[in-house]
């Protein structure tokens, strides 16, 4: 055991410095002099897209959470930050798969958990994966951990994951995001079984040290934490929904890291504000048309292979996107197994085949409509989409909707064209998932079914060959494309700025790993 | 003056109860499944039908309806369905940050508005008048998101004399929080109530008690400021208390372009991700807000002029 408890005492001495220093803060109007910049006093400050909702990770509503989850938390193993998916040991000292469903692991010695909850064991592990399956936790992220059937405890530290069937996933989703978290058994048991938005006890590089609702959440050095220390005293996280107030904010000199908008993209190539820089990520979401095949206007497939080619994805990429993202050729990108370097329709329109195509299946006089959500990026989309097609004779007319209604087109059945984005987590399954014949009608708004596409999709879930898998999912993209009913136009891409001083630690995708932020 | 005050307060339930009432159709009449969005693509259909159950979906909407009364009746406005956390305890943590910001707006921009109003008046058709004229003018006519993100740009980015984001901590910070928000809300408010108090004065200035105030030889600026202003200031009270609503609609973007908390953009947040407790729960507050405002400026209008309570 390697585990000795802080109290943090708080003397004579170092009552009067904080209590000089909070005094001449409050005493000194802030402003006038100058403000106070970013990333002075050992203080990160960054920007999320949203606030936190609460600091259980069985209720983990996704990224806004998981920023500070995967701070104040630690799981058997973390993504690596840097450019390529991978992971690395977190409070695992040894993980190994022992057979295609069996997972042993031993947890480090060193890790604690806050308010006198002692030492991670392997009960905490058990604990924390299997109340997300268990029914009555009704855990959102229940699908995240499979067919994990339970964990076995083998000693104070030692225990096996023991899976129902292969489950490639386990390694790129379940482990080293949400579900993986591990809670303190003790201390959430105590609390009722669930976590509020307050935590009960952590254990990562940092603690909550508070949460200002719509405001800030702030979080600070753990003073028990005995891996690598972090590199910042402390992190300001505050959520921020407009793009523009963000890098606004970033100028201004109050954030130390922010994701701008692709529009701002070639403005911070030409030099970033106060001798920041800009970095340019890869993203993982995807975005394409779709044609509803359950509707009598897209029964033909000649007509459906018309919109294909008549669609200009490097027109599209240009206006609504600013040149800032390179075209897709499928739903998984690259870097992820499966990933197709080519498409079977080339990026630029074919207006001559369209129009031979649309010739070929004999409907005159097409009217379409196309649903879009309402961001300016997907409305520039959808009219470059109606002047393209308009040039075969097609005509499309726009339908902009707010988000709940977007979101709820699952359920209109009088849907014919619409232009979608969904979001990835690092695991091509996670894909595949929303294109089965059983989310027809749910999530898979072509209402696309094929029995092929269904079994690679369980398949490829299962297999656990890198390379039959990434044959398998290429195999399924094929198949969607060829059904006429998807046309791919982007992965879009995650371009970030952060100021001279930080280094930030970044998923291939963009997305922060707060705990390994440095200073350069 | 207290049948008065019960007669508009009366009338403040009314319309509270009115605007509620309208607001739960309005929202269970938007497209889109509530238990979808806020669950996300991955809930299972026993998740699902939890959350309808919890939240009272599957009931009739009269039943809904009577149900929310009842609960709010007992002083309950429901539960986050995110957090668990008190739909009170949320909207009254935001509400505080909505206050202050308009309340500042209102201070700065009534300060300076009847001051530039006022002595418009008093030099009726000198070059001040005309300058202060097409001043007020050019404020009214200047849209507040417009001032907002330039006065980010001009006294954030560039000269950096105050915040861009956030709302501050201790009394200072948040008062150097406020000074650009409450600009960018308040600036066409300062034209406005200036027009509204030159043309009130004006009025004043030519009626019987101030004529005979100028016999009796008392100054000028004596009878601007005791005897003319007090009159022709009832309108901007009354603009004022009906401008509520317009400030806290303003307060909706200048919350989301100044990163704020507040109750507008918890407004926004919660439509579009269909969390009806929190959308009825900051609707019922600032709808109270709006209606108890109203009230006052009328309590304040009968206070300063008999004549309006025995006119209502």
């Amino acid at each position: 055991m390697n585990i000795k408890w802080t109290k943090a005492p708080m003397g004579r001495r170092n009552f009067l410095k904080s209590a000089t220093a909070l005094g001449a803060a409050a005493a000194l109007p802030m402003g006038w002099g100058g403000q106070a910049m970013a990333s002075t006093a050992g203080t990160l400050r960054v920007r999320s897209y949203g606030d936190m909702s609460t600091m259980d990770p069985a209720y983990s509503n996704g990224v806004f959470d998981e920023e500070i989850h995967a701070s104040v938390y630690n799981k058997l193993i973390q993504y690596k930050p840097g450019s390529e998916w991978g992971w690395q040991l977190d409070a695992a000292s040894m993980i190994e798969q022992t057979d295609p469903t069996h997972i042993k692991f031993a947890l480090r010695d060193d890790i604690g958990f806050t308010n006198g909850h002692g030492a991670m064991s392997a009960e905490d592990v058990k604990f924390s994966f299997e109340r997300i399956i268990a029914d009555e936790t009704e855990s959102p992220n229940k699908p995240d951990m499979g067919p994990l059937s339970h964990v076995e405890v083998t000693g104070e530290r030692e225990g096996t994951i023991v899976l129902n069937e292969p489950f490639a996933p386990l390694w790129s989703i379940a482990l080293p995001y949400i579900a993986g978290n591990i809670v303190s058994k003790a201390a959430t048991e105590a609390a009722g079984g669930r976590i509020g938005t307050d935590p009960v006890a952590e254990s990562g590089p940092y603690l909550r040290a508070s949460w200002s609702p719509k405001e800030k959440t702030v979080l600070s050095r753990n003073p028990d934490w005995k891996g690598e220390a972090p590199a910042w005293d402390n992190i300001e996280i505050l959520p921020i929904d407009d793009e523009n107030t963000a890098e606004i904010a970033f100028e201004a000199g109050e954030l130390d890291f922010t994701r701008v908008s692709l529009g701002s993209v070639e403005r911070y190539r030409a030099g970033v504000p106060n001798g920041g820089k800009l970095v340019e990520n890869p993203s993982l979401f995807y975005v394409w048309l779709g044609m509803n095949l359950d509707h009598p206007k897209l029964q033909n497939l000649k007509l459906r292979q018309a919109i294909q080619h008549a669609i200009d994805v490097p027109s599209i990429l240009e206006a609504a996107y600013f040149g800032a993202v390179a075209p897709s050729t499928g739903i998984i990108a690259p870097g992820l197994a499966g990933h197709r370097a080519e498409g079977q329709i080339a990026p630029a329109a074919d207006f001559a085949k369209a129009a031979q195509l649309l010739a070929e299946s004999g409907e005159t006089n097409v009217t379409l409509t196309l649903d879009v959500l309402n961001k300016t990026t997907f409305t520039t989309t959808a009219q470059i989409i109606q002047a393209t097609l308009a040039s075969i004779g097609i005509t499309v007319e726009i339908n902009v909707l707010e988000s709940g209604a977007f979101w709820d087109s699952g359920n209109n059945e009088n849907l014919q064209l619409i232009l979608n984005r969904f979001s990835m987590t690092p695991d091509p399954t996670y894909a595949t998932a929303w294109f089965t014949s059983e989310q027809a009608g749910i999530w898979n708004w072509e209402r696309f079914r094929n029995a092929e596409f269904d079994k690679l999709h369980a398949d490829a879930a299962r297999e656990t060959d890198i390379e039959k898998r990434a044959e398998m999912y290429a195999r399924a993209q094929d198949l969607m494309e060829e059904s006429g009913a998807y046309r791919f136009i982007t992965h879009e891409a995650t371009p970030i700025v952060h100021s001279a001083g930080v280094t930030p630690g970044l998923r291939p995708d963009g997305l922060t790993l707060l705990r390994y932020f440095g200073k350069s | 003056m207290f049948i008065y005050i019960v007669k508009r307060f009366a009338l403040a339930a009314l319309v509270l109860i009115v605007a509620v009432t309208a607001m739960f159709l309005m929202i269970r009449a938007v497209p889109g499944d509530p238990v979808s969005i806020m669950l996300g693509p991955r809930a299972t259909p026993e998740l699902k039908a939890s959350l309808i159950a919890q939240m009272a979906l599957d009931q009739p909407i009269w039943k809904q309806l009577l149900i929310y009364y009842g609960d709010l009746l007992q002083g309950d406005l429901g539960v986050d369905v995110f957090s668990g956390r008190s739909v009170a305890d949320i909207v009254f943590q935001q509400l505080p940050y909505t206050i202050e910001m308009i309340s500042l707006s209102v201070l700065w921009s009534a300060t300076l508005g009847i001051a530039l109003g006022a002595y418009a008046a008093a030099h009726p058709n000198t070059i001040i008048d005309r300058v202060a004229a097409a001043l007020s003018v050019s404020l009214v006519a200047a849209p507040a998101f417009v001032v907002a993100l330039l006065a980010l740009l001009i006294f954030a980015v560039k000269l950096q004399w105050f915040p861009a984001i956030g709302a501050g901590e201790g009394f200072w910070g948040r008062l150097n929080h406020l000074v650009l928000p409450s600009f960018a809300i308040g600036l066409s408010w300062v034209g406005y109530i200036a027009r509204l108090v030159r043309a009130s004065m004006l009025e004043v200035m030519g009626e019987n008690h101030i004529r005979t105030a100028r016999a009796f030889g008392i100054s000028e600026r004596r009878i601007v400021m005791s005897y003319a202003l007090r009159i022709a200031i009832l309108p901007v009270v009354t603009v004022i208390g009906v401008g509520m609503g317009f400030l806290l609609s303003s307060a909706v973007f200048t919350e989301i372009v100044f990163a704020r908390p507040g109750l507008g953009k918890l407004v926004i947040d919660s439509i579009t991700t269909r969390n009806y407790p929190i959308v009825m729960g900051a609707v019922l507050v600032s709808t109270g807000l709006f209606v108890v405002s109203t009230a006052l400026a009328d309590l304040i209008n009968a206070i300063l002029d008999p004549r309006a309570r025995s006119a209502d």
